[in-house]
């Protein structure tokens, strides 16, 4: 499908990685907070929501695409303790939107929606509109495949 | 291979884009190119590495000289030197003014046997090149006029070439040429390719013509996968391993269940305008798990011994699954 595209690459890899990503953070959360602790169950949820953003971003690669290291930084700015996020070590360059958006020739029905979904997808903010596009796909992907994971374990888990 | 030339590169369509053609080109003077990244870079390439056989290599012509004289200010990544393959080239920004200074002053340096010969050619090439892509139409009105200079500025464009090695992007028939324009031209195609490919990725992006509503449709799409996933989160809070959980039977019924689970509802989840979750705003497991009742009793003895089968999707069990199942061990801990 996109894997034949060779102009665009927006592999994704596997159901099983991003399976055992999450199910290891969802079994770290479980080791910070025992099963008696009366946690609220909106930390719970915004902890397991979080656990699956960052869990969906090193499956799919880390810090090889721009939206899932934006998504690390962003989870490691607010928590350090729970999410590593190492720097990296070159400069990475990439054109500078700003400059560019001052231009009027810039058709402005789409460069509207890519205001949008700047706001949608993670780190899309220093995107090149072409660019945002790319990591858009690649974070669609992603998104329904952790979609799947959390489906099978949810449905696994209340068939019991 | 010249067969190849009229069939294969100069494609007949007159609205190929500048870009595509641009490709092409690297395509057919790189036929083993396959690197992604490189795709990037195919915006431009060295042109002189591909020696073409037949008539037009003979007179020392080779095709760019059919991409003519206007060079792409402004857009560093448009030229790539040819010493360098695939994208490590330098970037050099070429003014336009200077370029067209350059080819007055080689003018005079012509040399009129090469004249003569490159008028046949020139000639021949027109002739083939019937209905070709709009680019080489200019060339042709050109030549019909002027015959001198079209060969004249084609021995130019082969001597720079030669000397530079940049693409040389020639502005379509009725548009401007400008090279601002023409970068920005190359911009928007690029846009509408990327958007063309979303439009595959996304459910029911086919019917709707037009970027804007394809864009809201994109937009909408990964709204509704993000509300998903706090939606599932939310669900996957609530239910809550208790510590009397019994594993195997979870990994059991988790196999039935899901293995169908994973091939209906997702379509059917996407397809239904994303109303799943509407149906299911209230958060209960009773009406989600209403929704796939049917599905259970078509799937009725499909244990297998793999209890993460459905992660696996029946593959053969890899070697980190030992590992995982102590981590599903230890979720009921």
């Amino acid at each position: 499908m996109a894997s034949a595209d060779k102009l665009i690459n927006t592999d994704v890899p596997e159901k099983d990685v991003f399976a055992l990503h999450f199910l290891r953070s969802l079994s770290n959360l479980r080791t910070q907070n025992p099963l008696n602790s009366p946690d609220k169950s909106i930390d719970r949820v915004r902890k397991i929501k979080k656990a699956a953003y960052v869990s969906m971003a090193r499956a799919a690669g880390g810090n090889s695409r721009l939206w899932s290291r934006a998504l690390l930084r962003r989870a490691a700015k607010d928590d350090n303790k729970s999410v590593r996020f190492s720097r990296r070590k070159r400069k990475v360059t990439w054109k500078i939107s700003s400059k560019r958006r001052r231009s009027n020739q810039r058709a402005p029905v789409v460069e509207e929606a890519a205001e949008r979904l700047r706001n949608l997808v993670p780190g899309g903010g220093g995107m090149e509109t072409s660019k945002l596009m790319e990591e858009t796909a690649h974070y669609i992907k992603c998104l329904s495949m952790q979609v799947k994971v959390m489906q099978c374990l949810v449905d696994g888990l209340s068939q019991k | 291979m010249n067969g190849a030339i009229g069939g294969d590169l100069l494609l007949n369509c007159t609205d190929m884009s500048v870009l595509e053609r641009q490709r092409a080109h690297l395509k057919y003077f790189n036929p083993s190119f396959d690197s992604p990244l490189a795709g990037f870079f195919a915006d431009s390439s060295m042109i002189n590495g591909g020696e073409m056989d037949g008539y037009l290599a003979t007179a020392g012509l080779n095709l760019p000289m059919i991409y003519g004289e206007t060079t792409v200010e402004g857009d560093p990544r448009m030229s790539i030197s040819p010493e360098t393959t695939l994208g490590t080239g330098n970037f050099k920004k070429r003014k336009f003014d200077t370029e067209t200074k350059d080819r007055n002053e080689k003018k005079k340096k012509m040399n009129r046997e090469e004249v003569t010969e490159e008028e046949e050619e020139k000639s021949k090439i027109t002739e083939l090149n019937n209905g070709s892509p709009k680019s080489i139409k200019k060339m042709k009105n050109k030549a019909k006029k002027e015959e001198n200079n079209c060969s004249n500025d084609s021995s130019k464009v082969t001597k720079e070439l030669e000397k530079t090695d940049y693409i040389h992007v020639r502005a379509r028939r009725g548009q401007a040429t400008d090279s601002h324009s023409i970068a920005e031209r190359v911009r928007r195609e690029k846009i509408s390719e990327r958007m063309k490919f979303l439009q595959d990725l996304v459910p029911g992006c086919d019917k709707i013509t037009g970027k804007a509503g394809m864009l809201d449709e994109i937009i909408n799409y990964v709204q509704s996968l993000q509300r998903q996933i706090e939606f599932l989160s939310m669900k996957l809070a609530v239910v809550n391993p208790r510590p009397d959980f019994d594993m195997d039977d979870i990994f059991d019924k988790e196999v039935i269940v899901s293995t169908p689970m994973t091939v209906v509802p997702s379509p059917e989840m996407v397809h239904s305008g994303y109303s799943h979750e509407m149906v299911n705003s209230g958060y209960s497991n009773e009406m989600v798990n209403s929704g796939y009742h049917h599905v259970n009793p078509m799937q009725q003895a499909e244990t297998s011994s793999d209890p993460l089968s459905c992660f696996n999707n029946g593959q053969a069990p890899s070697m980190w699954d030992s590992y995982v199942q102590n981590l599903y061990g230890s979720l009921g801990v």
